[in-house]
């Protein structure tokens, strides 16, 4: 069971069982450090002192090497950016006349990225070091304990044996680990940093530099000013988010179940026929079918022309729903906002109708056998029997596809990138439009206006409200589900 | 009794009518997608469902290169990515599942914890990050870089792997250990000969990511030439408004080419997709 309420439903003691971690190996150090010999002290200088100690000379070597690594990283690369690291750069890029060699050429300029980047890279590599240092040292305390003990203290083959063998799992996780740091961890911190700098076009390395200004892109998201209209965008655009992401999020979990309910039923022929024809919709990626629905959609499109075939765009013009001579399916404020959500339910059904059909398989039949006994119409069923087993198997997952739905870029981008412009002024100077979530502004901001401070504040806001939210509905569920954990 | 049975009968109908409705609703658009490719007319077909002269003279534009479409080079890109990613993810998501699910170690508990707080980030916020990056290394609008992108934090997605190494039996572990085998051996002996329907899943749903991509392809390739452009970023720029009425149809052929690879992977994946996504939510 342990493994089971593990994962999601500890996201709040995630934390602390990590710190809780931490504590732990700063105080195996610190032992180390107080009981151990004068060797196990002298590694805290020399990193192999310990283990030469032992006889472990080949480790005694790689742990002096990997020092002096270290030592060398510090000295010739870090040192060169690090100082700069409050400042971001001084010297601006320029050129300059140079007589010696009678050409133009650039001076010996700052890169406030490169400053920026390699900074952080130097402290995650001071990081893993600080780490290295402080478990080299119980090793060799733990070397130390073996020796006096009488035990055997492995030779350098055996040590290497043991990476196939009890410490295997260093083996398995460390180009993974090292993958998720590389592309995971240092770009969501530099994200993170860019947030507090003016980094945008007008301050793009390497021809200018950029700077650190604190909270002012932040204020420049929740206060309005003249200038700014992030603040009057932003609230639109996580409106429509949140809108969005509750009505694509249900409409397609409950229509799919209703789905699966149709096809297999007892009345339902030709079950097999009927799903791979839904399947189908899925095989195909969602760049052509998007981009297939949204020319079906268009202005010149073939929906249009069948409206206006079959009199729909004189009708809906006559009652003063559209102005124009074409319905504005995807290019009008409101139009577009519900026929996204529609052309999302014809994405999502079939994905849910899968998982829906899955997890139904497995619902128990006695329980439907006893309630068509007592008497229970189909909608009695569904509502007392199939929707709370639905929920209690589906409920993470629910969560999650909210979450995934909060930043479904594809839906957005490709069914209106080019062809919804907006007609408000104060949206178009943040070069947002109704229809954006955030996920897809922060995209165009960094593509087509290299706008990186504000798209880096707008994915922290991203993160918060994801967090928030995952913490929050988890919290609830755990606590709504505890009895049937117990069972 | 007799009108009994004519209602049943109706009530059978009704309802096979109802999902056939249904289903012919979702299945329109990809019809209409298979018809136009068919098309004999190059631009977009707005006034009739079926085009009005059918003609296979489309397949054949799309597989001769031009200066726009370049399908086949498009097709081979991917398909590349799409096999280097493949092997990468594949491999960390075995391995950093093997490591969370069989071994115990005093690491493994925070590790996944951190997982859990990694995973709340969307993808999309650190690879805007990853953006720079290769930016000013010059590393966008290269194969490797977008490769990076998709396999490097593969390791992340391991629970629903580790929920299935978590049902191998333990016994079966144990007593390839008192045979004396070590821990390496027992994860290639032992639990990878047992885990076939978790390897197919990972290795289907790895190669499929890039085929299904659109917006990392994009960032990453968008300003490069067209020879390296993957499949989804080609077909995209077909659509521009200037070209769309010349490359409509190609557009199309080029949707109904990618999708048939696709949907072969996608029905042998199906059944264990269901389990995958019901198990990974209720592990987390």
């Amino acid at each position: 069971m342990e493994e089971r309420t593990g994962g999601f439903a500890s996201i709040g003691g995630a934390l602390g069982g990590f710190f809780g971690a931490i504590g732990r190996f700063f105080a195996e150090f610190g032992t180390a450090v107080v009981k151990g010999d004068a060797f196990v002290k002298l590694s805290l200088l020399w990193w192999g002192a310990g283990y030469a100690r032992r006889k472990q000379f080949a480790k005694a070597l790689i742990m002096t090497l990997l020092e002096a690594a270290i030592v060398w990283f510090t000295l010739s690369f870090a040192m060169s950016y690090v100082p700069k690291f409050s400042t971001l750069g001084t010297v601006q890029a320029e050129q300059v006349f140079n007589i010696a060699t009678m050409q133009s050429e650039w001076n010996d300029y700052d890169n406030s990225f490169m400053i920026l980047l390699f900074s952080l890279f130097s402290f995650v590599v001071w990081a893993v070091a600080l780490v290295v240092w402080m478990r080299n040292v119980v090793n060799v305390y733990q070397l130390q304990l073996q020796a006096q003990q009488g035990r055997h203290v492995n030779n350098f083959v055996e040590d290497l044996k043991s990476y196939l063998d009890e410490k295997f799992h260093i083996t398995l996780l460390s180009l993974p680990v090292l993958g998720i740091v590389v592309f995971t961890v240092i770009p969501i911190l530099l994200l993170i940093l860019v947030a507090f700098t003016n980094y945008d076009q007008q301050h793009m390395p390497p021809t200018n530099l950029f700077t650190w200004v604190g909270f002012a892109n932040f204020s420049a998201l929740f206060g309005g000013s003249i200038t700014s209209t992030f603040g009057y965008a932003f609230v639109r655009v996580l409106g429509w988010t949140l809108v969005w992401s509750f009505f694509a999020t249900l409409t397609t979990y409950f229509g799919g179940i209703l789905m699966s309910l149709l096809l297999n039923s007892k009345l339902t022929r030709g079950t097999k026929l009927w799903r791979t024809m839904l399947v189908m919709t899925i095989a195909v990626p969602q760049f052509v079918s998007l981009l297939l629905m949204r020319n079906l959609f268009s202005n010149t499109g073939l929906i249009n022309t069948f409206c206006s075939n079959i009199g729909l765009t004189g009708f809906l013009r006559d009652i003063g729903l559209i102005s124009s001579s074409t319905i504005p399916f995807l290019s009008a404020p409101g139009w577009a906002h519900v026929m996204i959500i529609i052309i999302n339910i014809w994405v999502g059904i079939p994905y849910q109708m899968l998982i829906a059909t899955g997890v139904l398989m497995n619902l128990p039949t006695d329980q439907l056998e006893s309630a068509r006994i007592d008497g229970a119409n189909p909608f009695q069923t569904f509502r007392h029997i199939t929707m709370p087993y639905m929920l209690f198997v589906t409920g993470p997952a629910l969560v999650t596809d909210f979450v995934k739905n909060f930043n479904n870029f594809n839906v957005i981008y490709l069914l209106t990138q080019d062809v919804y412009v907006t007609t408000d002024q104060f949206m178009a100077a943040s070069q947002a439009r109704e229809v954006d979530l955030l996920v897809t502004w922060l995209f165009n901001l960094t593509q087509n206006y290299y706008n990186y401070k504000m798209a880096s504040v707008i994915g922290i806001m991203v993160f918060v409200v994801c967090a928030v939210f995952t913490l929050i509905a988890f919290n609830f569920m755990i606590g709504g589900n505890k009895e049937e954990g117990y069972q | 009794m007799k009108r009994g049975r004519v209602k049943r009968a109706g009530r059978l109908l009704g309802h096979n009518a109802i999902i056939a409705i249904l289903c012919v609703l979702w299945i329109l658009p990809v019809v209409w997608l298979v018809c136009t490719s068919f098309s004999s007319y190059s631009g977009m077909n707005t006034s009739t469902f079926f085009p009005k002269e059918w003609s296979l003279i489309h397949y054949k534009l799309l597989l001769t290169p031009d200066t726009v479409n370049q399908f086949p080079t498009w097709f081979m890109n991917t398909f590349r990515i799409a096999c280097w990613t493949c092997v990468i993810s594949t491999l960390f998501v075995l391995m950093v599942a093997y490591a969370t699910s069989v071994m115990r170690f005093k690491a493994r508990k925070p590790l996944m914890n951190v997982a859990v707080i990694l995973n709340l980030f969307p993808g999309m916020l650190a690879m805007i990050a990853v953006y720079f990056t290769l930016k000013t290394f010059n590393l966008t609008n290269s194969h490797i870089g977008l490769i990076l992108v998709y396999s490097a934090s593969s390791g992340l997605g391991y629970l629903i792997a580790k929920g299935f190494f978590d049902t191998v039996p333990r016994s079966l572990c144990e007593a390839a250990r008192l045979d004396g085998c070590n821990e390496a051996m027992i994860f290639w002996k032992v639990v990878i000969p047992t885990s076939r329907p978790i390897i197919v899943y990972t290795i289907i749903s790895s190669f499929l990511t890039p085929w299904m991509d659109f917006v990392y392809s994009k960032m990453i390739l968008n300003a490069g030439i067209s020879a390296n452009y993957t499949v989804a970023v080609g077909l995209y720029r077909m659509l521009d408004k200037s070209l769309i009425n010349t490359y409509f149809t190609q557009f199309c052929v080029g949707g109904v080419l990618v999708s048939i690879p696709i949907s072969v992977l996608f029905l042998i994946m199906q059944k264990f997709y269901v389990e995958g996504v019901t198990n990974g939510a209720v592990k987390g």
